[in-house]
């Protein structure tokens, strides 16, 4: 009858089951240690695997400078997209779900002023870029200063400006968009490969720079694992991560004219297909080079780690869908594996706790 | 005031419990006979014995530290006594330790400080959160919600409470909620007596007043007495002398792990009970000890099993020439005025550069609130700050401007509040002077982890590392790291909320010895809000005694005691309620 009470007590911290959990914690937390400098380099280690794995199966295609530039050209609008995603991420509002529809918005303006309008394709640029400002703005009124779930409101953000690229377009697919454009990103190469992928490098290395060698990214680091703590150390919490908002639609909207500029055409649901791969790409990076935090390195690895295994997946002749699956598993297995193997270990000494030097050994 | 509810409604549960008790009166509905704990080496039960007859208020009063809450813990099963214990309820041997999910099939229920009401679901779901937990085929019988509804609203009919079924725990007023806990607690052992046929069943409420409105604490007396008529005991553990002169039967008075005094109902007397409480007539205590001043170490007396005689050793020689001469008046020139907000209600008080002064208080009194309204974290409705020739205005103050005006603050939540456990040492520590250290685009991480290495070793850090998480240091290690971060940037006034919690004996007396050291030598002023009374005697200047949201006077040189503390927080609370 009064079967919760025998529940509380039964889960209350301090009861016999519940020390033993403790006890089991403890030992893990020193082989988690050790395994950290694994998981540092385990994606890395991934990457070079796969590298050499295709180079010893489709050599012919695999090791080639079309395909490097392939790899590196082709993937610059998610690149892009991913240092997008990784600000608000970084800050501790895990998702900005609307991060694909501004770049979707933004592509979407650039085509319709400059080839319906005839605007120059400079204000054109600006003009998409606004608008994806527009959006990261709405967003921060919303989450922060209303202190919403970003996640709600992303969705609800996303969902609309979807909408609103339909009507702007009036569901049609927009081009050609001016060849200056596609010259200046897509045609034109350095080192023989897209000019774009230079561009997204000096995004990345601008917000690598200020994430990594700033006190403001310091700060940002604390805002992410410890709000309160940074609320109370007097860090401008709101103002910090609307600035995160809002540079992440920016950057968003400068993937829209990378898009514009690789495709020549704009479709009205161009920005769906990029928001998910770039989330991978943060969450898998996320597991290298400092495991259990977002980096601007990991991405960068994790991006390119992506593309790599699909173009040659699509090199041993599979299906341009493949990447899908690949990303998928990629991210489930990265971000599974650490606590499957620790899981597993638990099992294995299950009742006399070792000290923890015999941890090293399993 | 209740006694015209008392069998109103439900009139034949009563008449029925009334039939039995005669006959089951002799025998007490729970015995417990020579229960002792000891954590450490800390006595905190020595041999208690405690019985509660049937349809009794049995009222649990002492000080943090006398056991009492151990002896709560000791009937949930959280606790495992010491051998040779005996605990019965009804005239049934229970086993000690109590199994995990025992309690609630003798008969016991308790409610505590924080009720543990799920504040998104409604009245109704609460009340019958207990019929949800089943196990095997029973998770699967269908939920009658008008059966239940009508049900609900018998008892509380029955309880003399009326509160919509449909609103959200959340939502309602703390007296209602308190009153919620105590209805479904109530109604839980009323299923268990039923089942039982007649058992004895005994209610503990741990401090169920200290979170509500002065005057509110009434209502939950009718619900009690309402309780008690149904056939249910009681066990009120709590601080506050003048609900415990309303409501309790008897009062049973803890000190140090023993049980010192009994008083019945109409023997009750405020005086002596805090004199007993405290320990000693306050007045001869307190020139025991200001004879002893002169000799530290001789003061030292058996009964204290805190830090206290090591952190005196540690530190005695500031607090003893400062309380001494302090500082005088125009020194303190760190002003609060009127800060009201939370629980306050218009406290002043002043500090010299380089003084500590404790605010004193219980639970709910409102001290707990001082640090937070004066960080500006929480949001004051009154009240000024006057420091370094500013006057501040506390309700407008955020927390990075107080950061700005030299103000540092000890969350007593480190975990939550005070440092990124996932970030690393030198993170943490370096995290307010980070800003100085980035020169012309480069940022000087190699400064910034030096400052730490030497951090750790100045604070006493250990283990002396900067790289590894915050998470993997001891509780100890982990506030003197929350003092360091604060101290590097060189407040004017420290506002540190119980900052040895959780914290061993040596780490304590490391923690008084860096706060004494950074306010003698920095002139750094210092507010120190705890609970523990002995703290505030072995480290403060000065103490502000807050009950009830107000001052109630300040103690300071020799009658600034841990008894005599003690026992201003508990007078303070009778006059005023």
């Amino acid at each position: 009858m009064a079967a919760p009470l025998v529940q509380e007590a039964g889960t209350a911290p301090g009861t016999p089951g519940h020390e033993e959990q403790e006890l089991e914690e403890k030992p893990s937390r020193g082989r988690a240690r050790i395994g950290r400098g694994l998981d540092r380099y385990a994606l890395i280690l991934a990457f070079a695997a796969i590298i050499i794995a295709f180079s010893a199966s489709v050599p012919s295609t695999f090791d080639t400078v079309a395909n490097l530039s392939n790899i590196l050209g082709s993937q610059a609008v998610l690149f892009i997209l991913t240092i997008a995603v990784l600000l608000p991420t970084i800050m501790g509002d895990f998702v900005d779900l609307s991060l694909g529809a501004s770049l979707g918005v933004s592509a979407m303006t650039i085509a319709v002023l400059n080839v319906n309008h005839s605007v120059p394709i400079v204000y054109a640029c600006l003009a998409g870029v606004g608008a994806a400002i527009v959006v990261g703005l709405v967003n921060t009124v919303f989450v922060v200063y209303y202190d919403n779930n970003p996640f709600i409101i992303t969705l609800g953000t996303m969902t609309i400006v979807e909408g609103v690229t339909f009507i702007i377009s009036t569901n049609a697919t927009v081009g050609v968009v001016s060849t200056g454009l596609s010259n200046w990103v897509y045609t034109n190469t350095f080192l023989s490969i897209p000019l774009e992928f230079y561009y997204a490098l000096a995004i990345f290395v601008a917000v690598w720079y200020v994430l990594s060698f700033t006190p403001v990214g310091q700060k940002a680091l604390v805002i992410g694992q410890a709000r309160d703590v940074a609320r109370l150390s007097g860090f401008h919490v709101n103002r910090q991560r609307a600035w995160a908002f809002v540079i992440g639609a920016a950057i968003a909207g400068f993937a829209g004219i990378a898009y514009a500029g690789t495709y020549g055409s704009v479709a009205p649901t161009a920005g769906s297909a990029y928001i998910l791969p770039a989330y991978a790409a943060v969450f898998l990076g996320a597991t290298a080079i400092r495991p259990g935090r977002m980096n601007a390195l990991g991405s960068l690895i994790a991006v390119y780690f992506l593309a790599t295994g699909t173009a040659g997946l699509e090199l041993l002749g599979a299906q341009a869908y493949i990447q899908q699956i690949f990303y998928g598993a990629a991210l489930v297995v990265a971000v599974a594996f650490p606590t499957v193997a620790r899981k597993r270990i638990f099992k294995r000494r299950k009742t006399p706790i070792l000290p923890r030097s015999t941890a090293a050994g399993s | 005031m209740s006694e015209q509810f008392g069998g109103r409604d439900g009139a034949s549960s009563p008449e029925r419990h009334g039939q039995d008790a005669p006959r089951r009166g002799e025998t007490p509905a729970l015995v417990a006979r020579r229960i002792s704990k000891s954590f450490d080496r800390t006595r905190a039960l020595d041999g208690v014995d405690l019985s509660i007859n049937r349809g009794e208020v049995v009222a649990l009063v002492g000080q943090n530290g006398s056991g009492k809450s151990t002896l709560v813990k000791i009937l949930s099963g959280y606790h495992e006594p010491e051998p040779g214990g005996e605990l019965s309820i009804d005239g049934v041997d229970v086993p000690l330790p109590v199994p995990p999910g025992m309690a609630g099939e003798i008969g016991l229920s308790f409610v505590y400080q924080d009720l543990g009401l799920n504040g998104g679901m409604t009245v109704l779901e609460n009340l019958n959160l207990s019929l949800r937990v089943r196990h095997g085929l029973g998770a699967w019988s269908p939920i009658w919600w008008r059966r239940e509804r009508r049900e609900a609203e018998r008892v509380l009919r029955l309880y003399q409470v009326s509160l919509a079924l449909d609103a959200r725990a959340r939502d309602l007023a703390p007296v209602h909620q308190a009153r919620l806990a105590i209805v479904r607690s109530a109604h839980d052992l009323r299923r268990f007596q039923q089942a039982s046929g007649g058992h004895s069943s005994i209610m503990v409420l741990d401090e169920p007043t200290v979170f509500l409105p002065e005057g509110d604490v009434r209502f939950l007396f009718d619900l009690i007495r309402t309780l008690v008529s149904l056939g249910g005991s009681v066990l009120f553990v709590s601080h506050d002398l003048a609900a415990v002169r309303e409501i309790a039967d008897r009062t049973v008075v803890f000190r140090d792990g023993r049980k010192v005094a009994e008083m019945l109902r109409g023997d009750f007397d405020e005086d002596e009970l805090v004199n007993l409480i405290v320990g000693a007539a306050t007045p001869r205590r307190s020139s025991a000890r200001a004879e002893a001043t002169e000799e530290p170490e001789d003061a030292l007396t058996l009964d204290e099993v805190t830090s206290r005689s090591v952190a005196r050793e540690a530190g005695r020689a500031v607090p003893a020439a400062a309380a001494a001469s302090g500082p005088s008046r125009s020194e303190r020139t760190i002003r609060v005025e009127g800060l009201t907000g939370g629980r306050l209600r218009d406290l002043s008080f002043a500090l010299a550069p380089g003084e500590i002064v404790g605010i004193a208080g219980l639970i709910g009194s409102g001290a707990e609130d001082v640090p937070y309204l004066l960080f500006g974290s929480e949001a004051a409705t009154a009240g000024t700050l006057e420091i370094g020739g500013e006057t501040l205005s506390i309700p407008q103050l955020t927390p990075s401007e107080a950061v700005r005006k030299h103000l540092a603050l000890i969350p007593a939540d480190r975990k939550q509040f005070g440092l990124g456990l996932e970030l690393t040492v030198w993170e943490n520590m370096v995290m307010l002077v980070q800003d100085d250290h980035f020169k012309r685009g480069v940022f000087r991480r190699d400064e910034l982890v030096e400052i730490a290495r030497k951090g750790v070793v100045d604070f006493g850090v250990k283990p002396p590392r900067v790289d590894v998480r915050a998470s993997a240091l001891s509780g100890g290690n982990q506030q003197k790291l929350l003092l360091a971060k604060w101290l590097l940037a060189g407040p004017r006034l420290l506002i540190a909320h119980e900052p040895t919690q959780g914290v061993d004996v040596g780490a304590r007396r490391d923690i008084y010895r860096i706060v004494r050291r950074a306010a003698g030598a920095d002139a750094m002023a210092v507010v120190w809000v705890t609970t523990d009374f002995a703290e505030l005697e072995e480290v403060c200047h000065r103490v502000v005694v807050v009950s009830r949201g107000r001052e109630s006077g300040e103690l300071q040189g020799d009658e600034m005691t841990e008894d005599s503390i003690g026992a201003a927080v508990l007078r303070q609370l009778e006059e005023v309620g």
